[in-house]
Formats: C-alpha cells, structure tokens, sequence
C-alpha cells in the first residue's frame, strides 16, 4: 500500500475513534499529528478478548506435523519424505468430528500429544494447507505469466513480512495485528500501555501504523535502577535519585533536532511510563501462583517459580501472557494481541533431530496455557493461533527440507469449533503432485487473508473495516480455494 | 605541531583575512595544491567523530594521535597494523586445560581484541562483515564448538582489507557457515530417494551475501520495472530457477579430513560411510580442536580417480543473468567439477552490477549513517567497482571511501537525519575504551552481553542479523521514509538494561571500588575524569569530546552544568565521594541520553 493509501485508510479507520484520552499518551502526539478529525469517542466492545500469535520462527515443516494414517496415503507420504517420514505406528491418532474436505484419517506428529489432547477435547482445530495469496492460485495459473502472485516467494525474510501483513501483494511492514490495534486501541480505558504485548521482541504482526507494541520480557520488567522510579514527576523519593531523575526527564524532553532523537526520546517515556504499571500489575498476579503449575508439569519438570530459567522459552513468554491477561482490568485493557515465538524452525539439515524437540516443546506450552486458561475461566475470552512464514517443501534434501509456501496450522481457544480440520489436504505423492508448485512447495488452498480475517472478526471487526484491511479478501472466492469467502467458520461468534 | 600543520593554519589564516573563503576552501585548496595534503582533521572534535566511526570508540590517546598524524598517516597505519586473532587465545586455554572454553571465552577474546587491540579499523570491518556475513552460535551444530566461530571471525579479521571474491569464497568454504546454512554435506540429487539438493545457502548467499532481491542502479536505488505506472515496481534479481542452479553447484563438500573413496560409487567396496561420517579429525581427539573444523572443506574425492562423488555434474545450472555475463545466459554447463564449478559459480556472483550498490550501503550502514544519500551510496559503489588501479571489490579501499565520503566527512553537507542509533555492543565498547577499563587480573568476564543489548558477536539469532537494513520504527521515522535498523532491538527491555547495564559499570564496577570484593568485572577508571570534577565545565568539556565529539547542545550542557554544580561536597558526603559522584553522574546521564545515544 502506498504511504498516501495508507494514511487514508487510517484517516477512515479512525475517524469517530479517536478521543481526548487518546491525546494524553504518548501517542497522543502521534495521533495528533496524523488525525486532525477528533470524533466522539466510540468504544468497541467492553467485553475483554485476546488474541495470542504464537509465531513458528523459520518455516515450520506443516507435512511432518499433521500426518495421513490410512495406509494409503500414508504410503506416498511415506515415499515422498524418504528418511523423513514418521512411521505409521508413530502417528498420535485425532478424531475429527469433520475432517477436512476430501476426506482422509488424520493424525500428529508424536510430539504433539499435548495437541491431539487439546483438539479431541474441542478446544483446537487445524486449518489446512494456508499461505500468503493474492489471488486464488493453482498449478497452472502458478505458471501462467501475469498472474499475481506474492513478491519472493519462499525467502525467509520477505514471507515473514506478507504472512503477518494483511495483503500479500506488498512487503510493507504492518502487520495486521498492528492495524488492528490502530483501530482498537482507542477502545482501552488505558491509553498509556499498548494494547499489542510482545514477549519476543519487535514483530511484523503487531507493527501498527500508530501503535508500536509493548515489549516485555518473560521474566518480568525492571526499573531504570540510577534513578529508581520511572513516574513522570520522578516520584516522591527525596534522595539524590531524585535529582538525577529529574535531569534525565529534562534531557529527554529537550526539543530534538534529529528524527531518531525525538523517536528515542518517545520510546523511553513510554518504557518507563508503561514499566511502573505493569510492575505493580505482576505484583498482584505473581508468578508463584498454583495456577500455573501446568506449566512446569506439562513439561515434566518440577514446579519452580522461583527459577525461570527452568521453564521452556515458549512456557515462560505463556506464563506472562497469563498474567497479563489476568491483570486485564487493573491495566485498563479489554482488547488485547500477545505475541510469542519459537524458533528454530529452519529446518534445512538434520531434521530428524531438530524438528521434534520443536513440536514438542510447542505441543506442551499450548497445552498448559490452555489449561491454566481453562482452570481459570478465561478460555472463551482468548484465541490463539499459530503463524510461521512458510510450509517447508514436501520433498527432500538429504538431510531436511527447504523453503515452502503452504501449510498446516493451529487455533486454540474455548470460542474455537475445534476437533475439526478446516479446509483440504493436499496431494502427497512426489511424481507429478497436482498441488506442487515446482520442486515439492505446495500451492496454499486457504489465504492467510481468510485466517487472520475469521481471527479478526471474532476480535470485533467489522465488515467494513475488515475490507478496507484486507483489500484482497474480496478476490478470495470461486472453487480453487478449499473454502471461498471471508470467514473460515472456525470460531464461534463473540 | 607538525610542520604541515602549522603551514596550513598560517595559510588558513592567510586566506581569512585576505577574502572570506566559502567554508570548505581549506579541503579544495589543499587537495588540489600540496603533495602532502593536510586531509585533516582540523581539530580534536573532529578526530572523535571520525574514531567513533572508524573504531570502537575514540580514547583522549586516539584523538590526540589521529589530529597530530592527520587521516592519510593513520589510515595507512591501520592498513599495516597486524590483525589481533581468536583462535590462538581459545587454543592456549584448551591446550591449558585449566577452565571451560566454550563461547564465553571467544566473546573474552572479542572484547580484548576490540578494546585494546592496535588494528582498530580491522577489527571494525570484521564486525561489520560479521553482521552481513552472518554465522551464529544460536545453532545446534555450533553452540558447542566456540574454536570454529573464532576461526571463521578470524577470517574475516584477516580479509577485511583484502577482496570481497576470495573472502566470499573463503566463507562459502568455512565449515561454520556450511553446518550454519547447511551447504556441508549437501549432495546431487537422488531421484530415487526423492532428494534434492539443499537450496538453503544458494538462497542466502545471493539474498544476503551479494546481490539481494531486487535489481538496483549503481547508487543502490530500486530499478522500476514499468515507469509507466505509479510507484516503483521492482524486478526481481533471480528466480527459483537461479537458486536450484545454485543449489546444484554447491554440492560434494565435506570436512577436508575425510577418507577418500576407494571405489566408484554403487561398486560393492564403495565406502559410502566415509562421507557420512566424516570425522573432523583424529578420533578422541577434542573436536574443538579437530582440523576438519577450521579448514576449508573440500569435495569428497577430489584427487581420486572416482571424482568428486556427491557433485551434480549431470545437467546444466542456471546462475545468475546480466547484462556482461561470462557464461551464456548465465548458464553453467553440465560436467566440471566440485571446486571448478564452485569458482564459475562465485564468479558469476561476483560481478553482478548488483554487488557494489548492496555491500556499499549495507557497509555504510555499519559505519556511519543509516540512510545514505544514493549519491554517496553510489561512490562507495563505484570504489567497489573499481578501486582506481581496475580491481573490483577491494574492502580496503571500499572502506576507506565510506569514511573519507564528504558525506560521511562533513556534517553540514549531510541531510539533517545523517547519523544512527548507537549499536548496543558499540555503546559498551565506546564506554569501556575511553574510560581504560580493565579487571585486575587482565581477564574479561563479559560472554553474554545480549542479556543488556540483544546482542554479541556471532550470536544474532538467525541468518537476518540482529536487526534488518530496512527496518524502520513505526511513526515518525517510517512515514518520513526513513529506516533504522538498530532501533528493531531497542524494545522496552532493552532500552531499561541498557541504561542500567550502564550505571551498574558506573556506579559500582569502578576502579578502586572497595565494594568489588573478589569480583573483578571489567572496571571503568574514573580517576582521570575525578582530577578535574571540582571544575564542572571542564570535566563537562572533556566528556562531549570523548563521546559526543564536541557536539553537545548548549542546552544539554547548561543543564548538566546546574545539575553537578548542584552536587556539593556536603550533600555528597566528602571531597572525594563528590569528585566521584559527580563524574558518575555526568557519564550516566550522557549516556543515557538521546542526544548521545544518535551518533550523528
């Protein structure tokens, strides 16, 4: 999108949503600068509900996670994936109440038992062969000059950009978690702390056009130790600390001349704004909580809250975004987007030993999240989905798998139709393979517009707004795509 | 003063008075009249601002050198320095078998090297490169192996001034970066099996290391495919045919330490299990310390009658296409060999027009200024292209040409947002060298710096760097087209750890410091700066020179001037608790501050 279509959309996203409050935080002035149209502010929704991406960071191979079990299509799969392949005894059986669209037994990866739990209580589903599309594609339109297809295919850095971006025409770097919060934003009571939480630091899904993300760590916040508190007026604290405090606010409030200045000197305010508000929030929701013990258990390590570092990195950035979630209504927040990632993902070579420690460690921090969501009576409040930049190739290397474009994935959450397999499978067999776009990348049958879309309008977009977002939605219709249209069915309504 | 010096302020003066001269008659005059140009610099603030650039951070030694030998004296010092290595430090300690050696100890000797070591500009490069020609320990098959990243960063220690051909070859060959994008044992394909080569360093090697995703003029700017239409519509450099005739090329390589083949493959004495389980050296021997780790790999049967085994030979390569290629269309024929094909296909890259452009502004971004004028990025461009005496892609005048660049020189020919965020690692270098830090027993104990700054050497957490060239900030900095790569890790933790990574240094590992007991971190000296503490302004002074290079504003002055002259020896509990405490308050807040944090 060009920056002029852009600022127009915003203009028109924003327009009616943005009120005095909004002015005070430290993107008032950037609301400001950009939206000269200050409306009667319109809140979206009071009712809390979160949205947490969980990003498989380097492609995660979709064709070792989900597996064919009838013996058939196990057999090509088995031939396609050569040393690869899962053995059929391995396969951790599901029971779809409906399975995807042209039929098939299905089952996990063995180190996604934590899943397979989760998807026969109905508290998963598995959305089948997505990835970035602009128009519907198959082989032969794939091949066909002209015909629109996402810039740099199968190159880590660019897909990462057009999975999280809502239009896979472009690599500008929004992400539609972030034009999300531009919407939303205005809707929290609390205008200071962003609505976009990061836990693995900056991100395309949640860089907005005026929202920029928090970024906390998972284990916990500090403070500026030199000056000991980060309240605006330096606090009430009558020691030096305080005097030095008070410089370094003046400093940072001198005008700046340089663009970078002024956008540093913005990013420490709001560090230090947001940090003593989230720290006494932690305090409230501490980490030694019995509520969190699945964390560990589900991990089969010793409960320790005491030591972190202890926990998987994914556990540790779920255990925070519990507790945030947790502390909803002290931090003043109703719509909110986590973001957690796992990488490692790249799998090029030595995949028999890379992959599965991945699944694993994936397959019980989503399993204890959801069940300290569930103990605690917030699953229908937060969905969570995963994201990864692409499927990796349905044939082999010789000792991993390459860059691909589609593949499977997963939504959790008490809103979720789980215990179905949205979508279709596609072919496995090497020769000739109908779904492959050259050398083993599988033609996505479901556009990442489709998946962040239903996402997002359980999240409360509205129809127009979910247009003007995802401007190539209207195009994702007609009998090339597994299922046509905007909403994927595969979250209750709010 | 030198002679030379002194004949160029009378000079200066000369012309003063006699006709006000436009403001940068001194450089004209002189480039064009005198065999030895006084190049400059022409005064200390100046020469900080070149070391910080050009080092990892100026010292009160450093500037007072640089302005008494003037730029063309220093550069040519620094080009002869010796390089300070890794690996013989890593090797002493193993071969003393007194202590672990794992990648805390290779951070040790990165540290030593860049605060103490003479070949500062060396050294500065081979951190640039180690930021575009990215390894990692954040990787299975290296975490455990500190010896083979030290190798590999003494490569590029070693090369920093050579050319970027033998370099990238010397890379595609280093085992680290085979095990880091898997080119290591990468094989022909095996139809049966349904194996296909590995396309996982073809890909970064054009997307990362040469010609990266789109065609660009020779001053880096994107080339559009159809004026016609608004916008810029790139065109792509490659496709995915150019990465599977890459893919194809870099296959048959293994350690250097293999058994050979004894016989054709498929014959029954073929001793397949000499490729598969190479040993990198003798058995039992510590694999850190194992050849086939720290030489070039070599192709599996080169030498023997059997050639090399794993190479796909059968078939043509499609490499890259442009206008002026050697190979027709770009197309490598079938048969060659392994180490043949390899250099065919480095060439190919090589030469692309794209090279110069995409390296020159990547290595600028290093340097100097996050976003370069196309003018400028076009200079060090045409360097790259040509160095003067017809050779192409020489580092050691390609990086002199960034920091000599008017642009880079000359701050009021620069546009306004010239300049970048302090990288975190460059902060704690600039920190540690202008304040003689050093523990007492001579060791330093900093190996997981990214803990405060997201980042250490060798240690970003995938091929992409710690942060991308065309990152840009959400807001201002994005809507004015603007990038900025280091602020992609200058996220809320980040920035609080950084500023208290600062003031733990300041305010409790100093020199001296009772309190340290037994620990012994790396101690900043605060005695010099403490001799002149009684005189604010002076001190004040002193401190915009080392890390400001004299460019504080007036208003941050004056008010760090009222804050320490607020700091009495009364309300600071005694003469010498004042003198300190008021060095350390002025360090923290300086740099702390965006003021200092832009490097302009």
């Amino acid at each position: 999108m060009r920056r002029s279509d852009r600022r127009e959309f915003l203009r028109q996203a924003l327009h009616g949503l943005v009120g005095s409050a909004a002015f005070g935080s430290v993107f008032g002035k950037l609301f400001l600068a950009q939206n000269a149209v200050a409306g009667q502010r319109t809140l979206l929704g009071t009712d809390y509900r979160a949205l947490v991406c969980i990003f498989l960071e380097g492609g995660n191979d979709a064709f070792n996670t989900v597996l064919p079990r009838d013996p058939a299509t196990h057999a090509q799969y088995a031939q396609t994936r050569s040393f690869l392949a899962v053995p059929l005894g391995s396969v951790v059986p599901i029971n779809p109440i409906s399975g995807p669209l042209n039929g098939g037994t299905w089952g996990l990866h063995l180190d996604l038992s934590g899943v397979a739990e989760l998807f026969e209580q109905g508290r998963a589903a598995i959305v089948a062969n997505v990835g970035p599309l602009v128009r519907p594609t198959n082989k032969q339109l794939y091949n066909q000059r002209g015909h629109p297809l996402p810039p740099q295919l199968f190159s880590h850095s660019d897909q990462t950009v057009v999975w999280q971006t809502p239009r896979a025409d472009t690599r500008t770097r929004l992400g539609w978690g972030g034009r999300l919060a531009d919407i939303f934003h205005a809707t929290n009571p609390n205008q200071v702390l962003s609505m976009n939480v990061s836990l693995a630091g900056e991100n395309v899904f949640q860089a907005g056009e005026v929202v920029l993300p928090y970024f906390v760590s998972p284990d916990g916040v500090e403070r500026i130790s030199a000056i000991a508190t980060s309240q605006p007026n330096c606090g009430p604290a009558n020691d030096w600390r305080r005097r030095r405090c008070l410089t370094f606010r003046a400093l940072l409030d001198l005008p700046h001349a340089h663009v970078f200045e002024r956008a540093y000197a913005d990013l420490t305010r709001r560090a230090m704004a947001t940090s003593e508000q989230v720290l006494a929030a932690l305090e409230a929701f501490p980490r030694n909580d019995p509520a969190y013990r699945p964390f560990w258990e589900r991990a089969s390590l010793p409960w320790n809250p005491d030591n972190l570092a202890t926990l998987p990195s994914l556990s540790a950035q779920l255990l925070m975004i519990v507790r945030l979630i947790r502390a909803r209504s002290m931090l003043g927040m109703v719509r909110q987007l986590f973001y957690a990632r796992l990488g490692g993902f790249d799998t090029h070579g030595d995949q028999l030993n890379q992959h599965p420690p991945l699944l694993s460690q994936f397959s019980q921090a989503v399993r204890a999240f959801q069940e300290v969501l569930d103990n605690l009576g917030l699953a229908q409040l937060v969905t969570t989905f995963t994201a990864s930049e692409f499927g990796r190739t349905l044939t082999v290397n010789s000792s991993g798998t390459d860059h691909g474009w589609g593949g499977h994935h997963f939504v959790f959450g008490g809103a979720v139709r789980g215990r179905r397999i949205y979508g279709r499978m596609p072919s496995l067999v090497a020769q000739n393979n109908p779904d492959d776009a050259g050398w083993g990348q599988i033609i996505p049958t479901l556009s990442v517009d489709q998946y962040a879309a239903t996402l997002a309008k359980w999240f409360g977009l509205s129809d127009a707004d979910r247009d003007l977002m995802f401007p190539n939605l209207i195009h994702m219709s007609g009998p090339i795509l597994a299922i046509p249209g905007p909403d994927l069915g595969f979250l209750n309504p709010p | 003063m030198p002679l030379r010096r002194a004949l160029a302020a009378v000079l200066l003066g000369v012309m003063a008075t006699a006709l006000p001269p436009p403001a940068d008659a001194s450089r004209t005059i002189f480039e064009s009249g005198f065999d030895e140009a006084p190049e400059g610099p022409y005064s200390r603030a100046e020469a900080a601002r070149f070391l910080t650039q050009a080092t990892f951070g100026p010292t009160l030694a450093s500037i007072e050198a640089l302005y008494r030998q003037g730029y063309n004296a220093w550069f040519s010092e620094q080009f002869a320095a010796p390089p300070s290595l890794q690996l013989p430090f890593l090797d002493q300690l193993l071969l003393a078998g007194q202590e672990q050696v794992w990648q805390d100890k290779r951070q040790e000797i990165w540290w030593r090297n860049v605060l103490t070591g003479p070949d500062q500009l060396r050294q500065r490069m081979a951190f640039a490169l180690s930021q575009i020609l990215v390894v990692s320990d954040q990787n299975g098959a290296l975490e455990g192996n500190p010896t083979t990243l030290a190798h590999y960063y003494d490569q590029l220690v070693q090369h920093a001034f050579g050319n970027y051909r033998t370099l990238l070859e010397v890379v595609t060959l280093h085992p680290a970066m085979g095990h880091y994008l898997s080119m290591f044992k990468n094989r022909k394909p095996d139809p049966a099996q349904n194996i296909r080569p590995d396309e996982n360093f073809a890909r970064e090697i054009m997307q990362l290391f040469s010609v990266g995703l789109w065609w660009l003029h020779p001053d880096g700017t994107l080339v559009d495919g159809n004026p016609a239409q608004p916008g810029v519509q790139p065109i792509p450099t490659y496709g995915q045919e150019t990465i599977r005739g890459f893919a194809h090329v870099f296959t048959g390589w293994n350690y250097s330490t293999c058994e050979p083949p004894v016989a054709p493959e498929g014959a029954p004495q073929f001793n397949w299990w000499s490729w598969t389980w190479c040993p990198a050296g003798p058995q039992g021997q510590d694999w850190r310390l194992q050849p086939g780790w720290r030489t070039p790999m070599k192709p599996w049967g080169e030498g023997t009658p059997f050639g090399d085994i794993y190479h796909a030979v059968a078939g043509s390569k499609q490499l890259l296409n442009y206008p002026g290629v050697t190979l027709p269309g770009g197309v490598l024929g079938p048969g060659g060999t392994a180490r043949g094909n390899l250099g065919i296909a480095l060439d190919n890259v090589f030469h692309h027009p794209n090279v110069g452009p995409f390296i020159a502004r990547r290595l600028i971004q290093r340097f100097t200024t996050s976003n370069p004028s196309p003018a400028y990025v076009g200079r060090v461009a045409a360097v790259f292209a040509n160095d003067g005496q017809g050779v192409r892609g020489n580092l050691k005048a390609v990086v002199r040409a960034i920091l000599m660049d008017p642009e880079a020189r000359r701050p009021e020919l620069a546009p306004s947002h010239f300049g970048k965020l302090r990288e975190p690692l460059l902060r704690m270098t600039q920190m540690f060298r202008a304040l003689d830090a050093r523990s007492r027993d001579g060791r330093i104990r900093e190996g997981w710096p990214e803990y405060h700054g997201a980042q250490a050497v060798l240690r970003s957490p995938t091929v992409f760097n710690f942060f991308l060239p065309d990152y840009a900030l959400p807001g201002e900095i994005a809507q004015s087209g603007l990038v900025a790569p280091e602020f992609q890790i200058a996220t809320d933790p980040y920035i609080i750890r950084m500023h208290n990574f600062t003031w733990g240094r300041i305010s409790w590992a100093w020199w001296g410091n009772p309190g340290l007991g037994s620990w012994d971190p790396l101690q900043v000296d605060l005695n010099r700066e403490m001799a002149i503490a009684h005189d604010p302004e002076r001190l004040l002074e002193r401190l915009s020179l080392l890390f400001m290079s004299r460019r504080m504003p007036p208003a941050m002055f004056d008010l760090l001037l009222v804050h320490l002259r607020d700091m009495t020896v009364q309300n600071q509990g005694g003469e010498e608790n004042w003198r300190r405490r008021r060095v350390q308050d002025a360090l923290w807040l300086i740099l702390s501050s965006p003021q200092y944090l832009v490097e302009k």
